[in-house]
């Protein structure tokens, strides 16, 4: 294997992992820029999206499509459970939020081992083969991911530029109390933005379930890896999310394909802090005064 | 006056008589993987314990020293992880009062909790193919299962000169079994005439591995070594592998992990894997246990399980032998005195006196199979030396 065709390979990699990133991070980010919530759970609504796609796909021989909404529809619902009943009562309280989040992670996570057990299940493919362009072997259920997810985050931006509830959502990112005296619901908005932040998790754990596997534990280095991106991107912006996410996973692939998994560990988090020490409020994040 | 107290006595005596002689109970302590990757040897090494433990009750317990024993198992999950191991550990033996433990699984798990184990006398059956879990200074350390010292030479000389390889390529967990195994299967292959060229480490949590295998085969290998890999992530390597268009073969040296390939990357995927076959599925005392922890479990059972069966079956008779549950020492010089005691695995004794100094490594024959159609057939028999 040559030089082009390992950094071809390399590349595809790393889009791949990167779309997964930025999905996680985009959903991740999203909550704290409207809600100020560092939602720990976040990884927990991933592993949620990726059983729903396991047994709906899996199991109930769903189309795959279909799968991806229901996932969406049914972590996004219960998301918006989650905010009115565990994080609602903490929205003035970033600390006690954070803990909140925390302890849901656990809850749900603990009550996945308890109902589906521990052991990791191996989810069909989408599609199966591989896509040989000359020396690059590109396999097809993870170019399908990068196209999902692509789709998926042209559609949720369509949505938050183009739409009434979307310019509702940006304005409370923007400023709350401006955007009250606007008449926004925040009582609404709230909710709505938890709901949509986990069903973008659930898509990404959906897409991710066929190419890996499924399991109880499978949300926490996303979740990881979404944290880092929004650091690196910025905290509270959706583009940094995009940027961060698949610069991240290009590093990780690059960077596990030149030098090995051990010190593609350290380099990734070794460019993180090196980004951040030229730009600490993260590449298009906005300085907080 | 005397009559009277005749008459007591006979009283005294009808009642003894009459009560049921109830039994006591006697803790079995499991001490493996029960979530995770390696979930699938941890749920073959709790499956073995219970199974042993309903052969017993269901005959109103086991027979020691004049008492009757129901077994009850008690298992806690060590995440393959040392600490939790020692936490779990320090639950079985201080909290449970247990002396008798089916684990720890891993050989990091392994290393943290054998002093422990050691100074409070508790009989441990490990998976762990570190050659430290077997030790003079581990009197106390069992090993039902076949680790890779014994098995890689052979199988590795018999692979390599049948397959023609000469240029290995194989990633491997990055902790002590990891490290472990490497080694010793560099080892073996350079024996056998070939090289490991490429030779990656990285973090158990790995799911993604295509990275580094791009980077495994820029190398330009002949075949990929899956030794050292949890059935899942065996499962999930040789998934992306054939993913990136290697059609090469692909040798698993070691620990059964047949079923979680087949389930994972498919069985075309499957095709030309070389696997160790640690038991014969064919044997009817295999058969029949595979078909009941199957039924009981509703997962393929992991090869591995029988052994831990087989080595539970050894210590049950050991008790009986030395009359005693309480002294572990006594049970312990019990069970390596049974040489060519029938088990599920067929006749069994014990090794390990030459590589370990410690003769507490179960002897039992091992195969070579290749999975043709998801399904694996022996194509090799083989002995502690050599494989035919």
């Amino acid at each position: 294997m040559d030089y082009a065709t390992l950094i071809g390979q390399a590349t595809l990699n790393g889009l791949v992992i990167g779309a997964m990133y930025m999905l996680m991070a985009v959903g991740f980010t999203l909550t704290f820029g409207i809600m100020r919530v560092v939602n720990f759970a976040h990884g927990e609504f991933y592993m949620l999206g990726a059983f729903t796609a396991f047994f709906t796909y899996a199991y109930w021989e769903i189309p795959f499509v279909v799968c991806l909404l229901i996932a969406a529809l049914t972590v996004g619902i219960l998301g918006v459970l989650v905010e009115g009943a565990l994080i609602q009562p903490f929205r003035d309280d970033e600390t006690s939020g954070m803990i909140a989040t925390l302890a849901i992670s656990v809850i749900i996570q603990n009550a996945a081992v308890l109902i589906w057990g521990p052991a990791p299940r191996p989810m069909p493919d989408i599609v199966q083969g591989t896509l040989m362009l000359g020396p690059f072997s590109f396999p097809w259920s993870r170019l399908v991911v990068i196209a999902a997810a692509v789709l998926i985050f042209v559609t949720f931006w369509l949505f938050m530029q183009g739409t009434r509830t979307g310019r509702a959502m940006r304005a409370v990112a923007q400023d709350k109390e401006t955007a009250l005296i606007q008449g926004i619901r925040i009582n609404a908005i709230y909710p709505l933005a938890f709901g949509m932040s986990v069903a973008l998790a659930a898509l990404a754990g959906a897409l991710m379930g066929p190419v890996f596997s499924v399991s109880p534990f499978i949300g926490l280095t996303p979740m990881l890896k979404a944290f880092v991106v929004v650091i690196l991107g910025g905290l509270g912006s959706v583009p940094g999310a995009v940027v961060g996410g698949i610069l991240l996973g290009l590093i990780e692939s690059f960077t596990a394909t030149m030098f090995g998994s051990l010190v593609s560990d350290i380099l990734q988090l070794l460019l993180v802090i090196m980004i951040l020490l030229v730009r600490p409020s993260g590449l298009l994040g906005q300085r907080e005064y | 006056m005397i009559k009277r107290h005749k008459f007591a006595m006979l009283l005294c005596l009808g009642a003894g008589l009459s009560q049921p002689v109830s039994a006591e109970t006697l803790k079995l302590g499991v001490l493996a993987t029960l979530s995770g990757a390696g979930t699938a040897w941890g749920i073959s090494m709790q499956g073995a314990a219970e199974l042993a433990a309903e052969d017993v009750n269901s005959k109103g317990g086991l027979e020691v020293g004049g008492k009757k024993y129901n077994i009850e198992v008690v298992a806690y999950d060590d995440h393959y992880k040392a600490a939790d191991a020692l936490t779990a550990t320090n639950r079985l033996i201080f909290d449970d009062g247990i002396k008798y433990i089916v684990g720890p699984l891993g050989s990091a798990p392994s290393l943290a909790v054998l002093p422990v184990t050691t100074e409070n006398k508790a009989i441990t059956m490990t998976m762990a193919f570190t050659p430290k879990a077997l030790s003079p200074d581990f009197p106390f350390s069992f090993r039902p299962v076949i680790p890779t010292d014994i098995f890689s030479d052979p199988q590795i000389k018999w692979v390599a000169k049948r397959l023609g390889v000469k240029r290995v390529g194989a990633l491997f967990p990055n902790d002590e079994s990891g490290q472990q195994i490497a080694v010793v299967v560099e080892a073996a292959y350079e024996a056998a005439g070939a090289k490991m060229v490429s030779k990656e480490f990285f973090e158990r949590e790995r799911v993604d591995f295509v990275p580094l295998l791009t980077r495994v085969l820029a190398q330009n290998i002949d075949a990929f070594e899956l030794d050292g890999n949890s059935p899942q992530t065996a499962g999930l390597l040789v998934k992306q592998l054939r993913e990136l268009g290697f059609k090469g073969p692909i040798i698993r040296t070691g620990g059964d992990a047949t079923a979680d390939i087949v389930k994972i990357a498919g069985a075309e995927a499957s095709e030309r894997i070389y696997v160790h076959q640690s038991i014969d599925p064919s044997a009817p005392a295999m058969a029949a246990y595979t078909k009941r922890f199957e039924a009981k479990y509703k997962v393929p059972m992991n090869a591995f399980s029988p052994f831990f069966y087989a080595n539970i079956q050894l210590m049950f008779e050991a008790m009986k032998k030395a009359g005693t549950v309480a002294d572990t020492d006594k049970v312990r010089q019990q069970m390596l005195s049974l040489t060519g005691f029938e088990t599920v695995l067929g006749k069994v004794g014990w090794t390990g006196q030459e590589q370990w100094k410690s003769n507490q490594q179960l002897d039992a024959p091992y195969y070579i199979a290749v999975l043709k159609g998801g399904v694996a057939a022996i194509v090799a028999t083989c002995e502690r030396t050599r494989c035919e």
